[in-house]
C-alpha cells in the first residue's frame, strides 16, 4: 500500500517534471522576438553624434552598442531627413544625416509601423526610435562612408 | 628615338585620362541578399535589405557591405543562434564583404537596354575568412537602372561557421543557398 502510494507519488512528479521540461523547451524554439517599440530606449543621440562616435572609435562602439545575440542597443535618434526610400521589402527607409556630416543614420521602417513615416517630409528634423545594426565607417572597397543602420524604426517624435 | 618615346608616353597618358573621365561608379542602396537552408529537418530562411553595393561600369568592379544582424529570421532562437559567436559572431565581425570584378565586361553593355550574363570574380569575406569566389550574374540593364542579380552556394565549413553540437548542426544544411539583388 505505502509502496504503491510512492510509485504513484513519483510518477506524478515525473510527469509534471517532463510538462515543465517540455515547456522550457517549446517557449525556447517559439520565443517571440524582441519588440523594440515596446521595450526601453537604451540611448539618446543626434546622428551626428552617433556618426561621430563611430568614426572616431569604431571597436570601442560595437562593444558599447552591438550584441552577441543579435538583440543589440535600442536608439533614439534625432536628426535632419535627407533622404526617403523604400526597399525591396516595400518598407520605407529614412536616411537621417547633417549636411556638414559624412555620414548618416538609415533607418528602416517595419511595414506595420510605416503609417508613422507616410507623413515625413524631406528637410524635417524628427526623432527615430528603432535597433540599431551597424555602424558608421569609411569603406576603401566601396569608396564611400556607410550609414548607421538602425530597423525596426518608428517615429518618436516630430 | 626620343620623339618615339615622347609620343608613347602622350599616347599612355591620354589612355589614362580617357579611362579615368570615363570611370563611372554607380552606388545601390536597394538591396535584397537572401540564404535558404534545406535539410530533411527544416528549412531555413532569412533575408537583409540594408546591403550597400558599388558597380563602376567602365572597369567592372563590384563591391558589396553586408550587414550581419540585418539578417531577419522568423524564430527568435534562429536570429540569437544566427549572430552567436559559435556561428557568425557578428558583434565582432558585423560586416561581410564582397569585392570583385566582371570578367567578362565586354559582353556587357550598359549603354544599350538588355540582359546580360556576366562572371563575377571576386574575394568573398564572412567571418573575418577570406575566399576567392568565381559566380555567374544577370544584370540587366533599363534605361538608366541597372539591376544585378545572382544565385549562388556558399560552404560554411570555407569560412569556419559550424555548430559542433546540438539542434543547430543537425538543422541547418552544410552548403546554403544565397540570393542577391541590387538596383543601382
Amino acid at each position: 500500500m505505502k509502496r504503491k502510494k510512492i510509485i504513484q507519488i513519483s510518477l506524478t512528479l515525473l510527469v509534471l517534471g517532463l510538462i515543465a521540461a517540455g515547456s522550457i523547451v517549446y517557449y525556447q524554439f517559439n520565443q517571440p522576438h524582441r519588440n523594440i517599440q515596446e521595450s526601453k530606449t537604451d540611448f539618446s543621440f543626434s546622428s551626428s553624434q552617433i556618426v561621430k562616435e563611430y568614426l572616431a572609435n569604431p571597436e570601442g562602439a560595437n562593444e558599447k552598442y552591438l550584441d552577441e545575440e543579435g538583440n543589440s542597443k535600442i536608439l533614439e535618434i534625432s536628426g535632419i531627413v535627407a533622404e526617403i526610400s523604400e526597399d525591396f521589402n516595400k518598407q520605407k527607409v529614412i536616411l537621417l544625416k547633417s549636411v556638414s556630416d559624412n555620414a548618416g543614420v538609415s533607418c528602416t521602417f517595419t511595414p506595420e509601423i510605416n503609417v508613422s513615416a507616410n507623413q515625413i517630409k524631406i528637410g524635417e528634423t524628427i526623432t527615430v526610435k528603432g535597433v540599431i545594426r551597424s555602424g558608421a565607417s569609411y569603406d576603401k572597397d566601396l569608396e564611400m562612408y556607410e550609414n548607421v543602420i538602425m530597423e525596426k524604426c518608428s517615429v518618436v517624435s516630430k | 628615338m626620343r620623339n618615339s618615346i615622347v609620343k608613347i608616353v602622350s599616347v599612355l597618358v591620354l589612355l589614362v585620362a580617357t579611362t579615368t573621365s570615363f570611370a563611372q561608379k554607380v552606388v545601390s542602396q536597394k538591396t535584397s541578399i537572401s540564404f535558404f537552408s534545406h535539410t530533411p529537418i527544416e528549412d531555413i530562411k532569412s533575408s537583409n535589405f540594408k546591403s550597400v553595393s558599388t558597380l563602376d561600369t567602365s572597369t567592372g568592379d563590384v563591391v558589396f557591405s553586408v550587414p550581419m544582424q540585418s539578417f531577419e529570421f522568423e524564430k527568435e532562437l534562429m536570429q540569437k543562434h544566427f549572430n552567436s559567436s559559435d556561428f557568425l559572431d557578428t558583434k565582432k565581425e558585423p560586416k561581410s564583404k564582397l569585392v570583385g570584378k566582371i570578367t567578362n565586361l565586354s559582353q556587357v553593355n550598359f549603354k544599350k537596354d538588355g540582359t546580360y550574363n556576366a562572371e563575377v570574380s571576386g574575394e568573398l569575406t564572412i567571418k573575418g575568412t577570406t575566399k576567392t569566389i568565381s559566380e555567374k550574374a544577370t544584370i540587366i540593364v533599363k534605361g538608366s537602372t541597372i539591376i544585378l542579380k545572382s544565385k549562388f552556394y556558399i560552404v560554411l565549413a570555407d569560412y569556419g561557421i559550424a555548430f559542433k553540437k546540438g539542434k543547430p548542426s543537425t538543422n541547418i544544411a552544410k552548403i546554403i543557398e544565397v540570393t542577391v539583388e541590387a538596383e543601382y
